[in-house]
């Protein structure tokens, strides 16, 4: 027990030393990059001194309008000529969103998959059932298992994409580089704690699989998804200063502070919704492996295995999906308060139509885990009740869904437009503003909250006392939701438009209310309920698992689009009203050609990662041990199953 | 059937006390009449 009890506080002590040597680089750089902030203050005022005649220099902040002493170089004023803009008889600009395309989505999935794992363990730990808290473990590890060849991937896409910068848009990366230089090493320090984090993670997973070292292991994973993340709004902030920038003057030199650099109007947003947006196209991405591994599996364990794993993956990307849209309206929101012709043309004007294609995906998405939800029904004895409800829920869904994408003005013919009497159709036509697409996605959106909920409750009868009153009062609550969300779209086309967009507030949070209350609700009432038929993974239609799969594609497509629309709405500049791209591609491609690369991005990341799915099941071994978990199969499985 | 009845009453009046609260504080957080047309 001693000799135990030794090893572990060895174990411990060498853990912190390494976690530790891993931060050391990071802390040791913090000093020098105050330094980095004061230096440049400092040297122009020992010049100064020395030199007498030479004057100190100030510039005013672009968007703080605070004063700061200049410390940069001008942006440089590019020309279209091979030295500012090598190439290789081919347009410059697809290489790069190429190469700039395909690092972000596995880059999105490596910081996507160990926030499951932390998620997953975690429940794991906490859970009291001995043989789902292995099954926890052992899907946690799985997920690890996928992110680890991908993490390889997403390093050597960064490398090709910076080599992509460098050859192709050298002054411009110079030029970028100057201006994050601070922080520059501390992004790649950070790049190597994540690494050394993630691989101790992995490998320690079998050594540290009790007590308090699995405890320590999951503040491993906390640690790694900590870096991770920094990592990430480091990158943002690259983009927030392209798209909004800061901390420069009018010629973009830099004023000596790299707050204002890395804060910038568009930062947090960014941050915000990127972080959903990864949870959940990771969520997609694993959904889609289980769904492979599902529809080639050869044993009924492997299936109801599998079955699982897309379920739980497929649960998680959903829960950080439905956020996801207000985030973007925050967003929106932000790059309307910051420039507000930057968002005509994004949702009114040269981009509009990206839009409309983004609310056919999101349309898409919702559809796909809807009708996930509805089969998976199927897998349950005593979920056949709802069944016969499911086409109304389809009904409302279509009829939002058709709301959300109807255009404002159509691309028309001289003809067509005479024959129409005006850009605008007269009955479609009303269905094309904000008012009734806020209402069009709430609907939307609640309906999945309505899918989810029958699913939790699925082959469930609640003992509650209070179960009539509780089953009435959720009905009426949905009922007076739908309501309340179709009258404020319908109230939105009576009143002055300053005050309809406030409208958007009391949708989101009626939403948000069924979302959050009924949930709970839905818990109170499923506490100590009746089984009326066990869980039977496994036993579900393939179809469904089609649909993860195009719940996942959907995911990678929207993703591509989303990107090349918030990368375009900069137009002719590399950094916006301060730096101008002078290169023989700064103009804003088609619908069609964008569509066109956005579709060639998704097959290669869909090829890519097959391969990657495939080199997984390649000497497959699952953790061991001791006692090997009972598989999902048909045993009926726990609350915490759902 | 009574019951369901009372039941539905009561939840009724709960859930349009409450969106309309919501509807209104919301909008007066952002410093938005939301009974504008109304008051006209």
């Amino acid at each position: 027990m001693g000799r135990i009890t030794r090893n572990k506080f060895l174990s411990i002590v060498a853990l912190s030393a390494m976690v530790g040597l891993l931060l050391l680089p990071i802390l040791v750089s913090i000093p020098s990059l105050v330094g980095a902030q004061e230096a440049p203050a400092g040297a122009p005022a020992d010049a100064a001194k020395k030199d007498g005649e030479q004057k100190v220099e100030k510039g005013r902040d672009v968007y703080y309008k605070t004063e700061g002493i200049v410390v940069g170089a001008p942006a440089p004023k590019t020309t279209d000529s091979p030295k500012d803009y090598p190439r290789y008889n081919f347009e410059s600009r697809v290489l790069l969103w190429f190469a700039n395309q395909q690092h972000l989505y596995y880059g999105s999935f490596v910081l996507a998959v160990p926030i499951f794992c932390m998620i997953i363990e975690f429940m794991g730990v906490v859970t009291k059932d001995k043989a789902l808290a292995k099954k926890y473990d052992q899907l946690a590890y799985d997920f690890i298992k996928i992110s680890l060849t991908a993490y390889s991937l997403t390093a050597i896409l960064g490398g090709i994409l910076i080599f992509t910068f460098l050859t192709l848009y050298p002054a411009f990366f110079s030029y970028l580089s100057s201006i994050f230089r601070p922080v520059m090493h501390i992004y790649a320090l950070m790049f190597v704690a994540e690494s050394g984090t993630l691989y101790i993670y992995y490998y320690g997973w079998d050594k540290m699989k009790e007590g308090l070292l699995k405890w320590l292991h999951l503040s491993m994973s906390v640690i790694l998804n900590v870096i991770g993340t920094v990592l990430m709004f480091l990158a943002n902030s690259w983009i927030g200063f392209m798209m909004s920038p800061a901390g420069v003057d009018e010629q973009g030199r830099y004023l000596g502070n790299i707050w204002h650099v890395i804060h910038t109007a568009l930062w947090n947003p960014l941050n915000l919704h990127r972080i959903l947006g990864n949870m959940a196209f990771g969520g997609g991405v694993v959904a889609a492996y289980a769904a492979y591994r599902f529809l080639s599996a050869k044993t009924d364990e492997d299936r109801a295995h599998y079955d699982w794993m897309g379920y739980i993956a497929m649960a998680i990307g959903v829960a950080f999906l439905i956020p996801l849209p207000f985030a973007g309206y925050w967003l929106m929101r932000e790059v309307y308060a910051y420039r507000q012709q930057m968002g005509i043309t994004l949702m009114g004007g040269l981009l509009a139509w990206l839009f409309i294609i983004q609310a056919t995906m999101i349309g898409i998405l919702f559809l796909s885990s809807n009708y996930y939800l509805w089969q998976a029904l199927g897998r349950m004895r005593g979920a056949e009740k709802y069944f016969k409800y499911v086409k109304y829920l389809v009904f409302i869904l279509v009829c939002g869904y058709l709301v959300f994408i109807t255009p404002h003005t159509m691309v028309m013919t001289p003809a067509e437009l005479k024959a129409m009497g005006g850009q605008q159709h007269p009955v479609l036509g009303n269905y094309g503003v904000m008012s009734a697409k806020n209402g069009g996605i709430n609907v939307i959106i609640t309906t999945t909250v309505l899918s989810f909920i029958w699913y939790m409750r699925g082959n469930k009868e609640s003992t509650v006392s209070w179960a009539k009153f509780g089953n009435i009062f959720m009905g009426t609550f949905f009922f007076w939701a739908y309501f309340n969300i179709i009258w404020l779209a319908i109230y939105g086309y009576y009143i002055p438009a300053n005050v309809r967009v406030g409208l958007s507030v009391p949708q989101v949070a009626t939403t948000l209310s069924c979302l959050f209350f009924m949930t709970a609700l839905n818990g109170f009432m499923m506490k100590g309920a009746k089984q009326l038929g066990p869980i039977e993974w496994g036993k579900i239609s393939v179809r469904s698992q089609y649909a993860l799969i195009m719940l996942a594609t959907a995911f990678t497509w929207m993703m591509g689009l989303m990107g090349y629309i918030r990368s375009s709405v900069r137009l002719f500049w590399h950094v916006n009203e301060i730096m101008r791209d002078n290169s023989p591609w700064a103009y804003t491609h088609t619908v069609g050609f964008a569509a066109n690369m956005i579709s060639f991005n998704v097959l290669f990341f869909w090829i890519s990662i097959l391969f990657v799915f495939w080199l997984g099941t390649l000497g497959v071994k699952k953790i061991p041990v001791e006692a090997k978990a009972p598989v999902p199969g048909t045993a009926p499985q726990p609350v915490g199953g759902h | 059937m009574g019951q369901t009845i009372f039941y539905i009453l009561i939840s009724t009046v709960i859930c349009v006390i409450y969106f309309t609260l919501v509807d209104h504080f919301l909008m007066d957080m952002q410093g938005l009449d939301y009974w504008y047309l109304f008051r006209k």
